[in-house]
């Protein structure tokens, strides 16, 4: 194909989207939507995985000491627990501290209920609050800290671990098959838009095949046509996207606790996935819609 | 220019189109094929535009074996001939100017070769005046050799013209025959296809006639054994 012929195709498919103008709207319409919802089911689920990062940075494990083990000893327990690899935090707690807590807990102000439990007397063993990097291997590391002399028991959080990495991979999975499916759906209506198109342009290409248009050169205007409409919609929904997303985390924040990922510092890459995304379901749907009517060896130039 | 030999078209749904159909149209001919609808005409055109495929027999077009050309040369093949349609099928949205250069643009020329042409092949259909018009503004004669114009642009060797009377007043129906003569007589084969016997008995050209899937009648034939009679 020569390069002049090039120029006037993309002309061709600049001018198809403004005299299908009503088909064009539609299209962009389309993709907008489904960009915008698979961004949101991208965004929804980058919150999920942001929220348990938190839920799992809390989540604090108490390892008792054996009752009586001297303080000192507890102390050099504690090193040998933040030796361990999945070990995030390792906090110290005396005893005396621990039952301190039971007061207060307990509303005693003045320390009488349990005056005669502090000291020497004090019936909680020394403890460490302990977080972990990686929830999952709950399992293999509390049998490490148990194995280390000294320590008594670690109150069991094998279930919470193992059902919070059940939900992350639940949300990772949801995500990913979310995304697939949108996708797909989009690709299939953007074909479809784009072939509404091609049913009232038959006239064109039957006339174009007649004198002797390759299909290369047919296929190039849709092409274009879709590349554009494809950057247009990823352009226009990543700022409805951000619109949105703004709008609602001001309302979540304002109602709940939790508080939403901020997206605007990866606003580069979304509009960049956006657009790409974007231009390659406008130029796959082109590809798509085309293909149809290039399958016969004429393509319908007598009958039609 | 045309050859069949031993012709036969059956499409998958049964249908028997042509069944050993032998023609030969030489370069420089004017024929007007006639027969009712549904006698084959449509699959003859069709398989000279390379649109079908015979099931056996060949077809020889500008010394090209139609069988042995492969999918891609099809728009090349394509090149060498004009196409008129009975429904003009002209795009609405063009002026008749880019109508006409459109044709142009397919095959690749460039602009200073379309601003050249494309006056010169209008001033031929004796449409200079309205290169500007849509044509929504034309009458149907008049779109018409807007459609001739766009079938002559790339300087075919054959022109095909499948009923080009047919949506046209009566009246003009001579005026674009006429035409078609003219460009016959520069020495551009024609093959017309069309119902009207006014047009027929009026032009004196050969005329072969389809029906049932066969040629039952072409007066270049009966001219030959004439001949040979006398």
């Amino acid at each position: 194909m020569k390069i002049r012929s090039l120029g006037y195709l993309f002309k061709e498919g600049v001018k198809n989207i403004w005299s299908n103008r009503t088909m064009s709207i539609a299209s962009v319409g389309v993709l907008v939507s489904c960009l915008l919802l698979t961004g949101a089911a991208v965004v929804f689920s980058y919150n999920i995985n942001s929220a348990m990062k938190t839920i799992e940075g809390n989540n604090s494990v108490r390892i008792y000491m054996t009752q009586d083990l001297p303080t000192l000893s507890a102390i050099k327990v504690g090193e040998e627990i933040k030796k361990l690899d999945n070990i995030k935090t390792c906090e110290f707690v005396p005893k005396d501290e621990a039952i301190q807590q039971y007061m207060k807990i307990l509303g005693d102000k003045n320390g009488t209920m349990l005056q005669g439990m502090t000291g020497k007397d004090n019936p909680l063993p020394d403890a460490f609050k302990v977080s972990f990097k990686d929830l999952s291997k709950y399992k293999d590391t509390a049998a490490q800290i148990k194995k280390i002399p000294g320590v008594a028991t670690i109150n069991d959080y094998s279930d919470v671990a193992a059902k919070l990495t059940r939900l992350d991979k639940v949300v990772t999975m949801a995500g990913f098959w979310i995304i697939l499916l949108l996708s797909l759906v989009s690709l299939f209506i953007i074909s479809n838009t784009i072939r509404v198109t091609m049913f009232s342009r038959r006239v064109e290409i039957s006339i174009m095949k007649s004198v002797g248009a390759t299909n290369g050169f047919i296929r190039v205007p849709f092409i274009v046509e879709g590349i554009i409409i494809g950057m247009l919609s990823g352009a226009l929904s990543s700022f409805l996207l951000f619109l949105i997303y703004d709008k609602m985390v001001g309302s979540i924040t304002s109602i709940t606790l939790f508080s939403p990922v901020d997206i605007s510092p990866m606003a580069g890459k979304i509009l960049l996935a956006f657009m790409l995304a974007g231009t390659l379901f406008g130029a796959v749907g082109g590809v798509i819609s085309i293909s149809k009517y290039l399958k016969k060896e004429g393509g319908e130039i007598v009958g039609w | 220019m045309i050859e069949f030999q031993n012709v036969s078209k059956i499409y998958s749904n049964g249908t028997r189109a042509l069944k050993d159909v032998s023609l030969k149209v030489d370069k420089g001919e004017f024929v007007f094929i006639v027969g009712s609808s549904g006698a084959g005409k449509s699959t003859f055109l069709k398989l000279i535009m390379c649109e079908e495929r015979p099931n056996s027999g060949e077809i020889i077009v500008n010394g090209r074996e139609l069988s042995t050309l492969k999918k891609r040369e099809v728009p090349f093949i394509r090149r060498t001939m004009g196409i008129v349609f009975q429904d003009f099928r002209l795009i609405d949205t063009m002026t008749v100017f880019e109508n006409v250069a459109f044709a142009m643009h397919i095959v690749g020329a460039s602009n200073k070769e379309i601003r050249k042409r494309v006056p010169y092949i209008l001033g031929l259909v004796n449409l200079q005046n309205k290169a500007k018009c849509h044509p929504a503004e034309l009458s149907g004669g008049e779109q018409q050799r807007v459609g001739l114009a766009r079938a002559l642009v790339n300087n075919p060797k054959l022109i095909i013209a499948d009923e080009p009377t047919g949506n046209i007043d009566p009246a003009l129906s001579f005026e674009i025959v006429d035409l078609l003569n003219e460009i016959n007589r520069r020495g551009t084969t024609i093959l017309m296809v069309t119902h009207e016997h006014t047009l027929v008995k009026h032009f004196h050209k050969r005329v072969v006639e389809i029906h049932d899937g066969t040629i039952v009648a072409d007066t270049a034939s009966q001219k030959e054994e004439e001949r040979h009679e006398d």
